[in-house]
């Protein structure tokens, strides 16, 4: 008991310091502090662009894309309020809207040069396996696992993909208002999981 | 509260709806208090799956972007509104009509300047009050084709301008008026509005015949890319 206590705080801590840490270094870089700019990029440029290379798959569009972000943060820094949230939440809430508007924006475009053959050319199979197989991070890989098939599935094409819900019912062959509920229902289930207290 | 809206916040949470049904659920968001709550941990939770993916970047990447940071201006927050600032309220008396047309639909705060250097906030507040108490200033507006208006406070004796969204509708994630200065046909960047509530101080523009606005991908265009939504002129 007395081990798993102090394992468990040490946990706490080991978390929130870096965290905290970000934090300062946003509020400072929104006073024009370049070098506390360069160190935020430091502490969250591997988030940023693993999850921009997540979502939009080619290396350098990821790069790109992970620019953008960085100099979207830059720019409205000032908008980042420490009492609401993690600088952390705060970029990488930015930078996966960014990179889901822009994997978007491409497939619209492919969608457009291909009209002629359009076809869903994303083998989701696949997708999902290479995604399964990859998640370094245990706890989510497991908590994740503990949701049924169909909740996994709808949560991890939407948001590692890019894909509306809309378009996960069309690739899933489901009915749109099903995917809907197993979206939620999984989600609960996963931020139970994580043991996510809402702030 | 709206079941049909409410059902989008997972997929909002999770970036899964279309633009439309993205904005849809925002303005219901700005209701519902509940939802805030709520959409907070399932925020937090995406957030955890985003972590789950870190990835080493190329070298090559913070090159580019601390590059691009070092020439790149930043919003600044407006901490006092100009209506809220008494010494700058006491000095100027005879604009107090004018300063409160131009804050008025500013609520207290909430709006952001943009420079196109970065100094401190101080100094442009000094700037913004010389414009508004300037002998020749006068102020202009003109209605948006998207709806709301553009109100410019505009002194030529010192160059300068204070430009005003208000009303303005607001726009899709990575887009931002853009204010134009017209030198007759030839339109020069007198910096971005950021959100439909911005404020912009445009300087160098004593010349311009007149103002015109452009919505513009975010951070601005060299050159206008879209019709104008607004033109001082007609």
């Amino acid at each position: 008991m007395e081990h798993g206590t102090a394992a468990r705080r040490l946990e706490v801590v080991g978390d929130d310091t870096p965290v905290a840490d970000a934090s300062a270094l946003l509020v400072r870089t929104a006073r024009g502090d370049e070098k506390a700019f360069a160190e935020l990029f430091d502490c969250l440029s591997p988030a940023v662009f693993g999850l921009a290379r997540r979502v939009i798959r080619d290396p350098a569009r990821a790069e790109e894309v992970a620019q953008e972000v960085f100099l979207q943060v830059w720019q409205t820094a000032a908008r980042y309020d420490p009492d609401r949230g993690s600088a952390k939440s705060w970029v990488l809430t930015l930078a996966h809207r960014r990179a889901v508007d822009a994997v978007r924006h491409d497939q619209a475009a492919t969608n457009r040069d291909k009209a002629y053959d359009w076809a869903p050319d994303v083998d989701h199979d696949t997708v999902l396996e290479t995604v399964t197989i990859k998640m370094e991070h245990e706890q989510v890989r497991r908590c994740l696992g503990s949701l049924t098939d169909l909740q996994r599935e709808s949560i991890m094409m939407a948001y590692y993909n890019g894909h509306t819900y809309a378009e996960v019912a069309t690739l899933l062959d489901a009915n749109p208002a099903t995917v809907k509920t197993r979206m939620r229902d999984g989600l609960v289930r996963l931020r139970d999981c994580l043991g996510v207290e809402a702030s | 509260m709206n079941t049909d809206l409410h059902d989008l916040l997972v997929p909002y949470a999770l970036d899964a709806l279309d633009p439309h049904e993205r904005s849809k659920f925002e303005s219901h968001l700005d209701q519902c208090d509940v939802c805030s709550v709520e959409l907070n941990g399932f925020a937090l939770t995406a957030v955890r799956m985003a972590e789950a993916t870190e990835e080493e970047p190329p070298s090559a990447l913070r090159v580019a972007v601390l590059d691009r940071v070092a020439t790149t201006p930043q919003e600044r927050p407006v901490v006092t509104a100009i209506a809220q600032h008494g010494a700058l309220r006491r000095s100027m008396p005879r604009l107090a009509v004018a300063a409160s047309v131009l804050v008025a639909t500013a609520g207290l705060g909430g709006f952001f300047l943009e420079r196109d250097r970065a100094e401190d906030l101080q100094a442009q507040t000094e700037q913004i009050s010389t414009i508004l108490t300037a002998e020749d200033s006068a102020l202009l507006a003109a209605p948006a084709t998207t709806g709301g208006e553009l109100r410019i406070m505009h002194s030529p004796s010192h160059g300068d301008a204070v430009v005003m969204g208000s009303d303005l509708e607001p726009l899709a994630d990575g887009r931002i008026y853009q204010v134009w200065a017209m030198y007759g046909d030839e339109p020069q960047s007198a910096g971005v509005l950021p959100s439909s509530s911005s404020m912009v101080l445009a300087s160098g523009v004593g010349d311009a015949d007149a103002f015109a606005v452009t919505i513009e991908p975010a951070g601005g265009s060299q050159a206008p890319t879209t019709e104008p939504i607004v033109d001082t002129r007609s």
